[in-house]
């Protein structure tokens, strides 16, 4: 389980070159049963990503590119009449899949990203009454593009606390863009990358993280880092404990991503600046320009060992 | 192999805690065995002192075997509780001489518990309970101490464990008291010691005693159920003296007599006896019982109860007795015959004064009367320190010395009861006893032991004749100390006098009675009636063990929690100080860590910055982060950490 894991990472670090920590987050993400939020320009690899995570883990997978006129029936699906049966009918929408990639997710209207949300948060859809279960694993790459404000509806903060995560991929450095440019079209390759898990497996995984050892020196450690997010001045909302919750599953993740049985404080820490950073709500927006510097900031200030 | 100091602390309690336990048997051990044990346990602090080697095997297999000739011979054979004591005891000591290991400690404290245990089986008297408590609490102290050699735990700290320990398996003791099946029968019946005989003796002569011991310890205690009799009825009647040669009285040895049947009058008496140890066959009760108080206790020809093993363990039974009886049915001439037995050609001045009596008066009550009158006015005095009387002793003590106490009288009236014709036997047993207001119950002493005679009158049957009331009433009426000043000793008589601690004197006899009565005595019986009391009416004896059993293993297993969580956060803090040594021990070379630094990350920046060090630091960091966040580490890893901690030199150059 082990080997593979690592050999997965291998295969997505030759498809998306440069950028072995993001892999790694977006894997935890996924173990962890979590949602994922990339956030980026386009043209940095977003879907290529999404796709390389269907193929290496053997998901089936969807694309919806969200645009403004996107209606909910058009992700979870719509009843339609059938004639010869004189019933209705539940055709299901794209959100029925294992791994979903919601391009461009603040395009769409609040209504439509909350019939997203709703049911990654749920993990089954209702329409008309009857109540359909999404696939298992089920597992959201959504993507937005922050410098592009006109006309979108940026995800609330409240809508934020669904993603497990927010990773943010950034430009090449010199060299990988260099070999970029020189090994051509990606999509080529991503035909050829091997499936190393299945669905099953990666189920299997999902529960294997929930059993990594927590100790109570950790659960010490983790409380002190949430209640540190709650009690600083420039905070004006610290992480829930779903936020809590997540953090520790990541770090659990994160942990068996590493090969240890046990959560160490490294664990949480690496985990740390993805799953809190979009969650904590500053009190003044224009404090610090990278939310991510500061969830690392907070990190320094709270000590490992009480 | 050498000790080193940190090896000679198990040591030292481990010697020391077989010391205490021997203690305990001291007073049974032989003195030489005493001896052979303190030298051995201080050749072998002698060795570990010095730093030498313990004698091999050949001295000691030399020594184990004739410690165990030894004893078999002090003993004859090594089965007894006090052979098996002795070699117990000694062989603990000779394997102080191979304590090596752990292991070897280990089996010296559980010889230690077993001393413990066979010295309370041996005595269970009251005031050596906190002894055998504090004996334990010591032994448990010391296998704390023995167990925990990574984690050296101060004393108080060993103690403080080692008492929540036994607390917490009290509830436990106390439910396999309470409801183990308990074994008709002794179980524990060890074969006793056969000394310190104490008590009545089946023969008396009284021409031999030229000063009765006063003992004071009890003989038994009574409780009555309702009013006790009136001082004057507390005749406890023992042994049936028949035979006399002249000197001394006998029980009769044969049991060809039948019991003459009884008519009981007047009020009946039920009372409980706990009898103490005494070596002999009989069991007392208030003149005259109604029956056997026992299965395995015979009621005989001449009223005694006479058990088939000897008393060697305290006895508790419930007995019925009258004091007004009347005979139905003539005396058998076989018993006539011995009651009138007298051995021809002694005491020939006595048997001419009974038979001259018996010429001046009418009838039998009118002769026992003129033989009470005899001794009232014939100038006889009672004494604990009569003088020696010759082979005749009825004449000596009737004509020349008249001093004598209750045994002396009782002879003189039989011999001559016999000589006029009228049968007569004397009955020794004890009279009296001291009433303690605080648990209700007559104390009856040593002291209060009596001799009496009994005549046949026709028409009445066996009648209690007591000559020792005339001469001395009030030793009747208010017993034996104020009768004879001066005849006890200054110690007890203070104990009678002084009123608050003669009230504690009460009180503690009080608490004693009832710790023999319910915790020694606790028996098949007295567990049912307490099932029954708590609502188990006739308990099958294995739904008694499945009760037992559940009940002892969720307690076990609670504690088995308590103590793994105890562990955990004795390692925990255990870490938590290594794990700050070597924090400030890194902080010392210059490469301290930061605050919110993981163990690992640490570890992998001080590999990348100082590249000496981290390789010999790195382990340890990778270690603590195993110990501190993994789950539960083995026993002794933390120790380990913390010893290697303690080893770790640094200087500010690596």
């Amino acid at each position: 389980m082990q080997r593979d894991l690592a050999e997965a990472l291998a295969t997505l670090e030759r498809v998306i070159l440069g950028k072995p920590r993001q892999l790694r987050l977006c894997i935890a993400c996924l173990l962890a049963r979590g949602h994922l939020l990339i956030e980026d320009v386009p043209g940095v690899g977003k879907t290529t990503l999404a796709h390389a995570l269907a193929r290496v883990f053997g998901l089936g997978w969807n694309r919806v590119q969200f645009t403004s006129d996107l209606l909910p029936a058009d992700i979870v699906g719509v009843s339609v009449f059938d004639r010869a049966t004189q019933q209705f009918e539940f055709r299901k929408g794209p959100v029925f899949t294992q791994l979903l990639l919601a391009d461009e997710v603040n395009r769409a209207s609040p209504r439509t990203q909350s019939a997203l949300l709703e049911a990654m948060e749920e993990r089954q859809v209702s329409a008309d009454g009857q109540t359909y279960v999404l696939p298992e694993p089920f597992f959201v790459v959504a993507t937005q593009n922050p410098k592009e404000q006109l006309g979108t509806f940026a995800l609330p903060e409240s809508q934020l606390d669904r993603f497990l995560m927010r990773v943010e991929l950034g430009y090449p450095d010199a060299a990988h863009e260099r070999e970029l440019l020189r090994s051509g079209e990606r999509r080529d390759l991503l035909e050829r990358v091997p499936a190393h898990l299945d669905s099953v497996r990666v189920c299997q995984v999902q529960q294997l993280v929930r059993r990594v050892h927590v100790a109570d020196a950790l659960f010490d450690y983790l409380q002190r880092l949430l209640r540190a997010t709650r009690e600083r001045a420039d905070v004006k909302l610290g992480l829930s404990p779903r936020a809590g919750q997540g953090l520790l599953r990541a770090a659990q993740s994160w942990a068996l991503l590493a090969g240890r049985e046990a959560v160490l404080p490294e664990d949480v820490q690496a985990v740390f600046p993805s799953v809190a950073a979009h969650r904590l709500l500053r009190r003044d927006p224009a404090a610090a320009a990278d939310p991510g510097e500061f969830a690392r900031e907070l990190l320094r200030a709270v000590p490992v060992d009480a | 192999m050498t000790d080193r100091p940190a090896e000679l602390r198990p040591l030292l309690w481990s010697t020391g805690v077989l010391l205490a336990a021997v203690a305990l048997h001291v007073d049974r051990l032989p003195p030489w065995c005493t001896l052979v044990i303190l030298g051995l346990a201080g050749w072998r602090l002698v060795l570990a002192l010095r730093g030498r080697a313990p004698p091999g095997a050949v001295p000691r297999t030399a020594i184990g075997v004739l410690l165990l000739v030894s004893v078999a011979y002090q003993f004859s054979g090594v089965s007894g509780l006090a052979g098996g004591s002795a070699l117990l005891a000694g062989m603990g000591a000779l394997k102080l001489l191979e304590t090596r290991s752990r292991r070897d400690h280990f089996v010296v404290i559980g010889v230690s518990l077993f001393l413990v245990l066979a010295a309370c089986l041996d005595r269970q008297a009251l005031p050596r309970l906190p002894l055998y408590v504090a004996v334990t609490w010591l032994v448990c102290t010391a296998m704390a101490i023995v167990g925990t050699p990574q984690v050296p735990l101060a004393a108080r700290a060993a103690t403080s464990l080692a008492g929540r320990a036994l607390a917490l398996s009290l509830p436990v003791a106390i439910a396999l008291f309470v409801f183990f099946p308990r074994v008709q029968g002794q179980v524990w019946a060890l074969p006793g010691s056969g000394a310190g005989v104490t008590g009545l003796s089946n023969e008396m002569s009284p021409g031999a005693i030229s000063e009765l011991t006063t003992a004071y310890d009890p003989a038994f205690r009574a409780r009555f159920s309702g009013r006790p009799p009136p001082a004057r009825e507390l005749y406890w009647r023992g042994p049936v003296l028949q035979n006399f040669d002249g000197y001394t009285w006998r029980r009769e040895p044969r049991s060809i007599y039948r019991q003459s049947p009884l008519r009981y009058l007047g009020t009946g008496y039920r009372y409980r006896i706990t009898l103490e140890p005494h070596q002999r066959n009989w069991w007392f009760a208030l003149d005259l019982p109604v029956a056997s108080p026992d299965r395995e206790v015979r009621f005989t020809w001449d009223y005694m109860l006479v058990s088939l093993q000897p008393v060697r363990q305290p006895v508790s039974y419930e007995a019925r007795s009258h004091t007004v009886v009347r005979a139905t049915e003539p005396l058998t001439p076989l018993q006539r015959r011995l009651a009138l037995q007298l051995p021809p050609g002694r005491n020939p001045r006595s048997v001419a004064l009974g038979r001259a009596l018996r010429a001046q008066v009418a009838d039998d009550a009118a002769f026992v009367q003129a033989l009470l009158a005899l001794f009232r006015d014939g100038g006889y005095a009672y004494t604990l320190t009569p003088p020696k009387l010759d082979l005749d002793s009825v004449d000596d003590f009737l004509f020349n010395t008249r001093r004598g106490f209750c045994g002396h009288y009782a002879s003189a009236f039989a011999t001559l009861a016999r000589a006029a014709g009228l049968p007569a036997r004397v009955v020794t047993g004890y009279q009296g006893g001291e009433w303690n207001p605080i648990g209700a119950y007559f104390i009856v002493r040593q002291s209060d032991a009596h001799a009496w005679a009994e005549v046949w009158l026709e028409e009445r049957g066996w009648t209690r004749i007591d000559p020792t009331a005339v001469v001395a009433p009030e030793r009747l009426d208010r017993g034996f100390f104020e009768a004879l000043p001066g005849a006890v000793s200054t110690t007890d008589r203070m104990l009678r006098e002084i009123g608050w601690l003669a009230d504690a004197r009460l009180a503690w006899d009080t608490l004693n009675t009832w710790w023999k009565d319910e915790v020694v005595e606790f028996d098949l019986g007295s567990q049912l009636s307490l099932l029954s009391r708590l609502g188990f009416d006739s308990p099958r004896l294995s739904q008694l063990g499945a009760l037992l059993a559940g009940a002892v293993l969720a307690w076990l297993g609670w504690i088995l929690l308590r103590f793994g969580r105890m562990e955990r956060r004795r390692d925990a803090d255990a870490l938590a100080r290594a794990w700050r040594r070597l924090g400030e021990r890194l902080a010392a070379a210059g490469a301290g860590r930061e605050a919110a630094e993981g163990p690992v990350d640490y570890a992998a920046r001080l590999r990348a910055t100082r590249p000496v060090l981290g390789e010999r630091v790195g382990p340890l960091l990778e270690q603590y982060a195993r110990l501190r966040y993994g789950p539960a580490p083995a026993a002794g890893e933390v120790a380990a950490f913390a010893r290697a901690v303690r080893a770790l030199a640094l200087r500010e150059s690596d």
